[in-house]
């Protein structure tokens, strides 16, 4: 009998809506399933049927058995022993899944004082237990703290503490680590793997990322579109998946190691300017890629055999030779962007006053250059300053010191009057994060993109403009008409991107623009980078904390921790011989299914 | 240290505040077509020693602002001048008055937290379903009824018809003053109930689709722990913040109530006030709104940190 046995499983709205068709998983004691699938294949909703939570009103069929006992049915005291003793969760985001304003301490011993009647002394030295097993430093402390007053790793912890508290047999982990800084996720992900050998538990584990999966999973069941797509042996499916989606899935996971298509350095170096494939490209839109995938993903593997000497599996996209054209962007510009860098940040540092504490220095004594039609990528972890930075060249904020110069005029500061502004808008644009709030819900996006030609039209005529990038960024007449609510995380970006290019910057900033996108959703975005560069030998600043996206944008790449670059170089040369031991964390803390990270039970 | 200052700044922003309430009712008098000598002579045509007299009583022969400068001066010593209709001392005047409106104020503002909170309560808890619409469309009806409408609908039906309580007057002794006053409050509290019950629905609702609460249904607690300990809980917040706005329309309203129902409170003594240009009166009463509602929301803010760990007192929510 399986720990967890969830068969035929069906999910339909009230509407009549059917999210899942028919799920079918098991799990084991002390093994880890891993569910793989974007935004909105079902993985949340078929994990959360483990613990009786769905959505109200809505309707289940099939079955969902922990130890033999059905869960769907279970309702009052019955469902919440199950999710006091039998199963409980860890969620995504413990900044908003740890009540605010309660003590983590309460938030730690509510269930077992409320639900199970545990004195409050018996509750709080279980909870002190499982602080130190979760290798929290103060728990004493940490007991009458609220959750502002800990780092978000920190929480996390809190957050499998509290899950412990029952001593569950089945651990059903929601995204626990994407909320995370890479270099804490690492940690979290150690810990669970640790925690699970220890108390044998089973655990199901949802992620986004095949990196992750493939380094902590034994087996892995693929979703999309509320149907099981693939199931099997994690390495096994990594290694030869089967099914047409998961072949596409992970040939648009970014990876660090893309050895058959190395990226060519900056133009001015002068070292491989011109040569050849400037950038390897995602998934090429339409049949051609799914042709390639197995070829590409085979060679990858190979390659990765070879030099690794173990059974890794590499995911990699097929490489499609660049247009000629960027070639000679590149070989022209070299010329002259020798001599003048687009952009030049020299000696620019900024410092914040916080109320009752030190000053934070988000940026201390940052220089350097991204000559024209180059991408320079900017990594770091939160808190690093790598947005301040990206608000400083955008002119939203005034560095303290240094200066900022775009296409050789001052840019430092934020713009004063009509004039300026225009002027600064025009050196440099930004696409933001998320494109779920950085548009404005009212206005249609076709509107959206020509109010920002009109305000720099110089003889243009804003509305050709507006339809002629929307063209090229791939949104259809009926998609230009409607709001941004009509449209995927992926199309909103296109605008975004649209209305960033409708400026004709000089430079354009990218502030994690794809951090909020599902990596095929985000493969085409960067596929659209690339392809602009080439066209329009556009500039970027590429800002993520992802190496991975880095490595498939970006020419030169500077690595940043608390306001200090501490790496800087070829992004090729600096991922494969990181000088400085920071870096080498960042990229040992990139989740990857081969020797030092196997983490499977 | 942070709370000292803190407090600090809120005593001293409440100070400004009413120095310039204090400029704006007094000086506002001035823009009001109507002499106060005219209302104390009622018409009569004294003689000029009379007049000289009355003027040298009243103060009326200073300057603007020697008369401002006198009157705030009076304030510090408790002395707010004198009523020109009731020729007694203002102070006398409104603790005469000021038994009828706190009773009516805070039997008030208990119906208002009573039936407020519960019907909010109720509607987010049933959210979506009938109990939810009709808690919403009978608080939407009852927020569209003007309060002097109310209380004669009170009085028609609970007064006249079934005549549970008096229709009139204030009462003698504790409770029988207090069951004077229900049908007032109530009529007073009525639109407020619908505003903080409406508050209290969007509020909770708000925190119903937060994670923390989808984390602590997970963790088997029951539904009822859930929504006192994590939205009820953390929707005390904007409950609070606009309790506090409510106090001031509070007291201004309670003026219409009392007409109705024949108290002689502050609220019909600022009417009466106003209507005979009596402006030591009107003045002082004002100043006491301004006074009231500062210092009550003043409160809110200090209360913020204890509701909310992430308020630094004094440094807003961030």
């Amino acid at each position: 009998m399986s720990l967890l046995e969830i068969s035929q499983l069906t999910l339909d709205l009230p509407g009549g809506k059917r999210l899942l068709h028919g799920i079918d998983l098991s799990v084991e004691p002390g093994r880890t399933v891993g569910l793989v699938g974007e935004s909105g294949s079902g993985k949340s909703l078929t994990a959360r049927t483990a613990l009786g939570l769905f959505p109200e009103r809505a309707v289940l069929g099939g079955s969902v058995r922990v130890d033999g006992v059905e869960v769907l049915g279970l309702a009052g005291p019955a469902l919440r022993a199950l999710r006091r003793r039998d199963v409980a969760m860890v969620f995504q985001d413990p900044r908003a899944g740890i009540n605010p304003v309660r003590t983590l301490g309460d938030h730690l011993t509510e269930a077992l004082r409320l639900g199970e009647g545990v004195s409050g002394e018996a509750a709080r030295k279980r909870a002190m237990e499982l602080m130190e097993a979760v290798r929290l430093p103060r728990p004493e402390k940490h007991f009458h703290q609220y959750p502002h007053e800990l780092s978000g790793g920190q929480l996390q912890r809190i957050m499998i503490a509290g899950a412990l508290m029952g001593n569950p047999r089945l651990l059903v982990c929601d995204e626990p680590t994407t909320a995370l800084d890479v270099t804490t996720q690492a940690e979290i992900v150690r810990l669970l793997a640790t925690l699970r050998d220890e108390r044998g538990m089973g655990m199901l584990f949802i992620t986004h990322d095949l990196g992750l999966a493939g380094a902590l999973c034994d087996d892995v069941v693929v979703l999309a579109g509320g149907r099981v797509q693939e199931r099997g042996d994690m390495a096994a499916v990594l290694a030869a998946p089967a099914a047409e989606y998961t072949r596409r899935l992970v040939a648009a996971t970014p990876s660090l190691h893309l050895d058959d298509a190395p990226v060519v350095s900056l133009p001015d170096a002068g070292r491989l300017a011109g040569a050849g494939g400037r950038h390897e490209a995602g998934p090429a839109t339409g049949g051609a890629a799914a042709g390639e995938a197995p070829d590409g993903a085979a060679s990858a593997e190979a390659t990765a055999g070879t030099r690794a000497g173990d059974d890794a599996v590499v995911p990699a996209e097929p490489a499609v030779p660049s247009a000629p054209a960027a070639g000679a962007t590149a070989g022209t510009g070299a010329g002259d962007d020798a001599v003048v860098p687009l952009l030049r940040v020299d000696g620019v540092s900024r410092t914040y006053a916080v109320r009752g504490k030190d000053p934070v220095t988000a940026v201390a004594d940052a220089s350097f250059a991204i000559p024209r039609g180059a991408a320079l990528g900017v990594v770091g972890e939160s808190g690093s300053g790598k947005s301040t930075l990206a608000r400083m060249v955008v002119g939203l904020e005034t560095p303290d010191r240094g200066t900022i110069t775009v296409a050789g005029k001052d840019r430092t500061g934020t713009p004063r009057g009509r004039e300026e502004r225009l002027a600064h808008a025009r050196s440099v644009q930004m696409v933001f994060q998320d494109p779920y709030l950085s548009l404005d819900p009212r206005i249609p996006v076709h509107r959206a993109v020509r109010d920002a030609a009109a305000l720099h039209a110089e003889g243009r005529d804003p509305a050709k403009v507006a339809t002629e990038l929307l063209d090229r960024v791939g949104l259809t007449v009926e998609q230009q008409a409607a709001r941004p609510r009509t449209l995927s995380g992926g199309q909103r970006q296109r605008v975004a991107m649209a209305r960033a290019l409708a400026v004709q910057p000089e430079l354009l900033v990218m502030d994690e623009a794809t951090s909020a996108l599902d990596v095929s959703v985000q493969a085409q975005v960067l596929e659209l980078v690339t392809q602009l560069r080439a066209e329009r030998g556009l500039t970027v600043l590429f800002i993520s904390h992802d190496l991975g996206v880095v490595r498939r944008v970006c020419d030169e790449t500077l690595v940043l921790r608390r306001g200090e670059i501490v790496e800087a170089g070829p992004t090729a040369a600096l991922l494969d011989h990181p000088a400085h031991e920071y870096t080498r964390l960042l990229l040992d803390s990139v989740p990857r299914p081969d020797a030092g990270w196997r983490l499977a039970g | 240290m942070n709370i000292v200052r803190s407090v600090g700044g809120k005593l001293a922003g409440l100070v400004l505040t009413l120095f310039l309430a204090s400029l704006l009712v007094f000086f506002s008098r001035f823009l009001v077509p109507g002499d106060p000598l005219s209302f104390l002579l009622r018409g009569r045509k004294p003689s000029p020693e009379a007049i000289a007299a009355v003027t040298e009583q009243y103060g009326l022969n200073l300057s603007p602002w020697e008369q401002y400068l006198k009157w705030i001066g009076g304030i510090f010593t408790g002395d707010f001048g004198r009523s020109m209709q009731y020729r007694q001392s203002v102070s006398e005047v409104l603790l005469d008055r000021l038994p009828v409106t706190l009773g009516l104020v805070i039997i008030a503002g208990l119906l208002i937290t009573v039936f407020g909170l519960a019907a909010g309560i109720l509607a987010a808890v049933k959210r979506g379903t009938w109990v939810d619409k009709t808690v919403v469309v009978t608080l939407t009806a009852f927020g569209a009824i003007p309060s002097f409408v109310a209380a004669v609908g009170f009085i028609a039906l609970f007064a006249v018809q079934l005549g549970w309580f008096p229709s009139f007057g204030s009462g003698e002794g504790f409770w029988d003053t207090v069951r004077h006053l229900i049908l007032p409050s109530a009529a007073l509290a009525l639109v407020y109930v619908v505003l903080i019950g409406k508050v209290t629905r969007s509020a909770m609702v708000e925190q119903l689709g937060r994670e923390h609460v989808e984390v602590a249904t997970s963790r088997g607690l029951s539904p009822a722990a859930v929504v006192r300990r994590h939205v009820l809980r953390n929707a005390v917040g904007p409950i609070l913040t606009v309790s506090g706005m409510l106090v001031a329309g509070l007291l201004v309203s309670s003026s219409i109530i009392e007409s109705a129902f024949g108290l002689s409170g502050l609220g019909s003594l600022l009417v009466q006030s106003v209507d005979r240009l009596d402006f030591p009166v009107v003045q002082a009463i004002v100043l006491l709104v301004v006074a009231v509602f500062v210092a009550v929301n003043a409160v809110v803010d200090l209360l913020q940190p204890l509701v909310d760990p992430r308020t630094v007192a004094g440094a807003g929510a961030r």
